[in-house]
């Protein structure tokens, strides 16, 4: 085995599906171009090729030198030491904070910014470690009441409203709200 | 050019509209790219509705003042936090945030703001006295080959620095090149990648894979040394450099003003190909080369020099030739578009108030980086005082809302958070994120006038490289490539 790790043979089969995957899926838009002759599909093929290329060099260079940095790459030193996992309970927050703002990401469109952000705000300090309630609430409050004044009320930037009752109406007395507001002033 | 520089700088003062959107223009653009999560780039998206109230000297002048001094906000956040503020921002974090972690923050900010406001100054003064000859120059002697050249060359120059191993470096360049197909192919406008997603038909956009790959991984980064307990907060100071600490670097500085300026004025190319060159020059002239990365800074001189001096280098092509050089020169032409004017020669004889305004405020901002910049940036080192339990919300949601805003699309930020993941693990395996940016950013360009570029050669490769300036640059890259190989298989891994 050399001097492979578990991770760099992950690496290796990563790459190479990503180049198997790709290149299949470009046969469903391999149509010729008129004007040229390499059509839509020569650019990403190359590019396929050299990935798999290169991911082959990389398990080969894994093999025989090991995952260290060589000499003179630019800002390789952080990543040297990569942070060992020593229970279940630290996969388990680490993949809470990774998945969280997916999950946020996808409840925009049915739940909209307005409703969504604070339940998010909270949720991802708990997923970071913080316990304190009071500090959890004031700066839950503080953060949205920040954002909704620079983006809703200053720049008037557009956001998602959502489109499931009741969270679409709560977004609909909030711009009710900042409608009035403009109105006074 | 004197009488044309005075007469734009007395209309810019003369109206106290005017300034007072100078003024708007020069915190804005320093606070967006300042702030973690956000950058300039959001602030003009926001903004660009509103332009339409304005005349079209103010508009195109209010861009290119947010261009100038959020090029320098951006450095910022690259230093404090290791999230560039735009990908142009992002070889100033190689070793803005080492030194940041050394506790010399106040040094690395100083620098960035010194050399920031010379490379855009010196930018400014030869962009005005050289932007018609040198827009000729251009028509005549750069096409599209010279352009893929560039692209290869600097797509070579940032795969050989960044990732732990000339291979990774590589890949992380692929990987963004393969994203950067994703969408409608460039000649015939057939759908690739798309795996029946409409949305993604007009690709990935850059703002939420920046945003994702940089600001969100980091998070995510800092989030996992929290759990592991391996934290710690950035050390705090303002102790800027000393002015013999800045002398000595002063080679490194000419040289990224040239390097930035060469770059800056190619069309398509901006400033973040000028940062990564300007970088990667100055690890390739150092004598002590394996200092870069670990909190060097020259590193940081050398990034914001050069990505400064390419902002004014940047107006030349959009204003000579309508070509815009990056995401915020682009959003130029759609203000011109806007008061139904096209960007090109023929705006230096139907609205030269217009180009001599934008001239004096784009030279005024960059003076200004260095009075506002200095007195905003101690400010801005309080941000390390906040602890980060109340920041990672804050940037996740401050990315979420800059991911979503240029486009209106929920996608968007749904890619953002895809990025950040991707970004967190192929960072905590060695992989070098602003490689897959800058091929992100660079892949459509380089397909485009590749594709160009055959086709005016009739795909002969022996006219391709009958002309010289393709020729230097292929060569050039091809050069780095076989050092970079050759070092990968006879150098000795690093003894850590």
């Amino acid at each position: 085995m050399g001097k492979l790790s578990r991770s760099d043979i992950l690496e290796a089969f990563f790459w190479l599906l990503i180049a198997v995957i790709f290149f299949a899926v470009s046969f469903s838009f391999n149509q010729p171009i008129e004007i040229y002759k390499f059509g839509a599909t020569g650019w990403p093929r190359v590019i396929l090729f050299l990935m798999a290329l290169v991911a082959l060099g990389n398990f080969y260079h894994a093999y025989s030198k090991g995952s260290k940095a060589q000499e003179g790459r630019v800002g390789a030193k952080e990543n040297d030491e990569p942070i060992e996992y020593t229970s279940t309970s630290q996969y388990f927050k680490t993949g809470m904070v990774l998945i969280l703002p997916l999950l946020y990401a996808l409840s925009l469109k049915p739940v909209g910014f307005y409703s969504g952000t604070p339940i998010f705000i909270a949720l991802i300090m708990i997923a970071w470690g913080e316990r304190r309630f009071r500090f959890i609430l004031t700066n839950t409050i503080l953060i949205y009441a920040i954002l909704i004044g620079l983006f809703m009320l200053v720049l008037n930037a557009p956001l998602p409203q959502g489109n499931m009752s009741p969270f679409y109406d709560i977004s609909a007395f909030m711009l009710k709200t900042k409608t009035q507001l403009d109105q006074m002033f | 050019m004197i009488e044309n520089f005075l007469a734009g700088t007395a209309t810019l003062f003369g109206d106290p509209f005017t300034i007072g959107i100078f003024v708007f223009g020069v915190l804005g653009g320093m606070l967006f790219g300042a702030i973690p999560g956000v950058s300039m780039l959001t602030l003009a998206a926001i903004l660009l509705p509103f332009t339409a109230d304005l005349s079209p000297a103010q508009g195109v002048m209010l861009f290119a003042v947010i261009y100038c001094t959020g090029t320098y906000g951006g450095a910022i956040t690259a230093i404090l936090f290791n999230i560039p503020g735009a990908p142009e921002n992002a070889p100033t974090a190689f070793d803005g945030y080492p030194m940041t972690q050394k506790g010399m923050a106040g040094k690395a900010v100083g620098a960035a703001v010194l050399c920031s406001a010379i490379g855009g100054v010196a930018s400014a003064l030869v962009m005005m006295s050289a932007t018609e000859p040198l827009a000729q120059w251009a028509i005549m002697n750069i096409g599209p080959p010279e352009i893929f050249a560039l692209v290869f060359f600097g797509l070579a120059v940032a795969s050989s620095v960044g990732g732990r191993t000339i291979w990774k470096g590589w890949l992380s360049v692929l990987l963004g090149l393969l994203i950067a197909t994703i969408g409608q192919d460039p000649v015939g406008g057939i759908n690739r990648f798309n795996f029946g997603y409409s949305d993604l038909a007009a690709g990935i956009a850059f703002v939420p894979a920046i945003l994702g790959f940089f600001a969100v991984s980091e998070i995510f980064i800092q989030a996992e040394k929290n759990v592991s307990g391996k934290y710690s907060a950035p050390k705090f100071n303002v102790d800027f450099p000393s002015f013999f600490e800045l002398w000595a670097h002063k080679i490194a500085v000419v040289r990224s003003i040239f390097v930035g300026f060469f770059c800056g004025i190619l069309p398509g190319i901006g400033a973040t190909l000028a940062a990564f060159m300007g970088y990667g020059e100055a690890v390739r002239w150092s004598k002590n080369k394996s200092e870069f990365g670990t909190g060097k800074l020259e590193g940081v001189i050398s990034s914001e020099t050069a990505n400064n001096a390419a902002t004014g280098a940047a107006m030349i092509p959009l204003l000579a030739l309508g070509l815009p050089g990056g995401a915020l020169t682009a959003m130029m032409v759609a203000v011109f578009q806007m008061h139904d004017l096209e960007p090109g020669p023929l705006v230096f004889y139907n609205s030269p108030e217009l180009i001599w305004i934008v001239f004096a405020a784009m030279f005024y901002a960059n003076l200004s980086i260095l009075f506002v910049g200095l007195i905003e940036t101690k400010t801005i080192l309080y941000l390390l005082k906040i602890p980060f339990q109340f920041l990672a919300p804050m940037i996740l949601m401050l990315a979420s809302i800059g991911a979503y805003i240029s486009r209106g699309l929920v996608l968007d930020v749904i890619v953002m958070f895809i990025a950040g993941i991707i970004g967190f693990l192929l960072r905590r395996s060695g992989y070098s994120i602003p490689g897959i940016v800058l091929g992100l950013i660079l892949g459509k360009i380089g397909e485009q006038n590749f594709a160009q570029g055959m086709q005016m050669v009739h795909y002969d490769l022996g006219t391709y490289f009958s002309r010289p300036i393709c020729t230097i640059l292929i060569v050039a890259g091809v050069l780095t490539l076989l050092k970079s190989l050759h070092s990968a298989f006879f150098q000795k891994p690093k003894v850590t």
